[in-house]
């Protein structure tokens, strides 16, 4: 069925990212919000800070990234990182940026100042002739450079975004090459995703058969540097021994909502056969539509487990570019609501993940068998097994034959629920978090992307 | 994106009364194989009203309408799969009543011709080749602005069990006797992909080796994500059939397909209201000398 890689669900639960706002004085050949600029507003700043007065008080969120458009051409995103550096809930904050105006000292000082201290530099060419041509703003390049400089200077964590398309492709290890003396913390290649240009029309897509060896290529260049990369949207089973290179997490996004329903969707024909299907999307409905399913180029690894249908993507840490690891987020409210009660049915907590949607609580009950007892935001509309005063109360992944076992822990941790939630705990039911009121004006109606009952006219 | 139910605009008036949901309603898929339904039916309405909006779009309502409730009466409420049928100008139905076990007296072919009696007749050729001795598990036939002009059926579909590979089988019976039609093979999509991918590239009428994507022309990457799949190896062509799917992956599909836009706005308008089901859809294609996928009929799904 429809799994979570079919809805693009986000993973990193602990990280937070806020759309500021969209414009950019950029304009990337493969700008994925080419359009929605035009569509969408940022996230409202009585909004954010709600979000971060709540994390004040939760610590649901380690880190929070501000992204655009081109965020630093915000006047705001001062503010919001004074919010941000003043709640103290946050140990790290993060930009994602083009890095062209940071190639003003003063302004990086500034940015440090107010909290920032991490950089997230999109650089998608290895020398100003192919940067500039993707980018489409000559002197673009220089500037994004002069930008890395200052940031060394400074002593900030860099890592740098590329992504992947036909425009650059063959110049993958030399961008390597170009980056490795601001010796970033992590590079990362992500494949592009058209979120507008469903039929590929710029024609940014690159074939796998092209793709893979030259970003196999750029890994191997970057193994020999000692620079750290990630890879996103490229089959696993293409990057050979720079498999565990991928890193499909995304962190919970504070954007208008409908962005989401522009989010290509994932398959792969050997989903429930490969090793792999928990970590790797496969390929996007667009690429598949264009160049097919990949079926001979694509090699399942045997798996060694069975294969479910994944509910919902892996629940992964906070991102650690720098390798320090912290404590995560604050549990005890969440432990104190089944406290006491799957250990008198012989069951066992294995996990709590708590996300902003929902918290799981993954429980062993004897040999083998488990179970998710899932609680999302209250919501009458929705099925659930039970609805308390905050929460739909679900399970999901039973697995075992104990099923009446299964049914007793599972009844009596609802009923425990509903008596111990008095109404306060806070879980959102939308992807997005931001509403209508962040719509610029109304998106023309999705088009079709294929002639009708011919394939390729 | 999405809105409860309640909050939705109304929907112009579809020309027929829209079927609400209800407690008794029961959810079965094309296969007559029960599902539970994705969200609670309060406030929504029953996949019926598709079917009943088709008949109403094509002119076909007042002639078939009557009909379809008589059928509704005898059978049993939710007992009946339609399917609505577009080959890319024209809308057709088949209405298929499944009965393996022979348990209801009242879905038999002999039984359903005499309900059916006052709106059409079985043509006498098909009538007199009728043996209910036949295993079939399920009967259907196709009702058009031509049936209805015409006022008589001239051809049945039986479906009967097969082989391993081939798990169904259709046979057709008109007014040159019994004719082998289809094969129908079901699978889970992803678990079964080994078996899958072989039996819809065991093909006369696509060449898969001539171009990498002509796969994804059929094996549709939006559809993909469903319940189950049934390969189908016709006379003129193959078919995919998907089922279990949601009301976007409805949506996408009409429109991929150019139903008509009345068929669409109608779903759109009413998308809430339809997000607790599961519908199925079939795609039947060949290739096209010069490569083209073409696709001379494609199908959705539900009962009544």
């Amino acid at each position: 069925m429809q799994s979570y890689k079919g809805r693009f669900e986000p993973t990193r639960f602990e990280d937070l990212t806020v759309t500021v706002d969209f414009h950019c004085h950029s304009a990337c050949r493969f700008c994925i919000v080419h359009e929605g600029m035009n569509y969408f507003r940022g996230v409202p700043f009585a909004k954010y800070t709600e979000a971060v007065d709540d994390n004040v008080a939760s610590k649901r969120y380690r880190r929070v990234t501000f992204t655009g458009g081109e965020v630093t051409m915000e006047d705001s995103l001062l503010a919001y990182s004074e919010y941000a550096r003043d709640s103290g809930s946050f140990e790290h904050i993060r930009l994602q940026t083009n890095g062209r105006l940071l190639k003003e000292r003063a302004f990086v000082d500034k940015l440090i100042e107010v909290g920032i201290d991490e950089y997230f530099v999109s650089v998608h060419g290895h020398n100003a002739e192919l940067q500039d041509f993707i980018a489409q703003r000559p002197g673009g390049f220089d500037e994004t450079i002069a930008g890395l400089e200052n940031l060394q200077a400074a002593g900030q964590l860099i890592m740098t975004n590329t992504v992947l398309t036909k425009d650059n492709v063959h110049a993958l290890s030399d961008l390597v090459r170009t980056v490795a003396r601001f010796k970033p913390a992590r590079m990362e290649f992500w494949n592009y995703l058209p979120m507008e240009d469903y039929e590929d029309t710029r024609a940014l897509i690159v074939p796998m058969e092209e793709l893979a060896p030259k970003l196999v290529e750029a890994l191997g260049t970057a193994r020999d540097l000692g620079i750290a990369c990630a890879v996103k949207y490229v089959p696993q089973c293409l990057l050979g021994e720079f498999a565990d290179c991928m890193d499909n997490a995304q962190p919970d996004v504070v954007i208008v909502e409908d962005f989401y329903e522009i989010y290509p969707q994932f398959a792969c024909l050997y989903e429930a056969t490969c090793e792999y299907s928990e970590t790797c999307l496969g390929l996007h409905h667009p690429y598949i539509s264009k160049h097919g399913w990949e079926e001979h180029q694509l090699v399942p690894v045997p798996r060694t487990t069975p294969w479910r249908e994944p509910e919902y993507g892996l629940a992964l840490e906070s991102d650690s570019p720098d390798g320090t690891r912290s404590q995560g987020p604050e549990l005890s409210p969440w432990q104190s609501l089944i406290e006491g009660i799957p250990e008198k049915h012989g069951a066992r907590v294995v996990d709590i993940m708590v996300q902003r949607r929902s918290c799981i609580y993954r429980l062993e009950v004897g040999d083998g068998a488990s179970v998710d007892f899932v609680l999302t935001a209250r919501d009458d509309n929705e099925p659930a097994l039970l609805r308390t005063r905050s929460f739909n109360i679900h399970y999901r992944n039973l697995q075992g034959d104990d099923k009446k076992a299964q049914a007793a822990i599972i009844r009596t941790l609802a009923e425990v629920v509903r008596d111990r939630d008095t109404g306060g705990h806070q879980l959102d039911p939308r992807k997005g978090l931001i509403g209508p009121e962040s719509i610029r004006r109304a998106r023309k109606p999705m088009e079709t992307n294929q002639a009708p009952g011919r394939d390729n006219d | 994106m999405s809105s409860s139910a309640s909050e939705q605009n109304a929907p112009v008036d579809p020309g027929f009364a829209v079927q609400p949901a209800s407690a008794t309603d029961r959810y079965f898929d094309y296969c007559l194989e029960p599902y539970k339904p994705r969200r609670p039916f309060t406030g929504r309405i029953r996949g019926e009203n598709l079917f009943l909006h088709s008949l109403v779009h094509a002119g076909c309502a007042p002639a078939l309408a009557p009909m379809v409730e008589a059928i509704q009466a005898s059978v049993g409420r939710d007992m009946t799969v339609w399917g609505v049928k577009f080959d890319g100008e024209r809308l057709w139905w088949e209405l298929y009543f499944y009965d393996p076990q022979k348990q209801d007296a009242n879905a038999t072919i002999s039984a359903l011709a005499g309900t059916i009696a006052p709106w059409l007749q079985l043509a006498s050729s098909v009538k007199s080749a009728l043996r209910e001795s036949v295993p079939y598990m399920m009967v259907s036939f196709d009702v058009s602005a031509e049936t209805v002009a015409r006022g008589s059926i001239e051809e049945l579909n039986f479906y009967l069990t097969g082989s391993k590979e081939h798990a169904g089988r259709s046979f057709v019976l008109d007014a040159s006797g019994w004719q082998l039609h289809n094969t129908y093979k079901f699978m889970e999509p992803k678990r079964d992909i080994d078996e899958l991918l072989p039996l819809v590239k065991s093909s006369v009428f696509v060449d898969y080796d001539q171009d990498p994507s002509v796969l994804a022309r059929v094996v549709i990457p939006q559809l993909f994500a469903c319940k189950r799949v049934c390969v189908s190896k016709k006379r003129e062509c193959d078919a995919v059939y998907y089922s279990g799917i949601d009301v976007d992956q409805l949506l996408w599909f009409l429109a991929h397909f150019r139903y008509p836009a009345p068929l669409v706005d109608f779903i759109t308008a009413r998308r809430t209201e339809l997000d607790h089901l599961f519908f199925d859809v079939g795609v039947d294609y060949r290739q096209l000398a010069d490569g083209t996928i073409v696709y001379p009929k494609t199908s959705y799904y539900g009962t009544l």
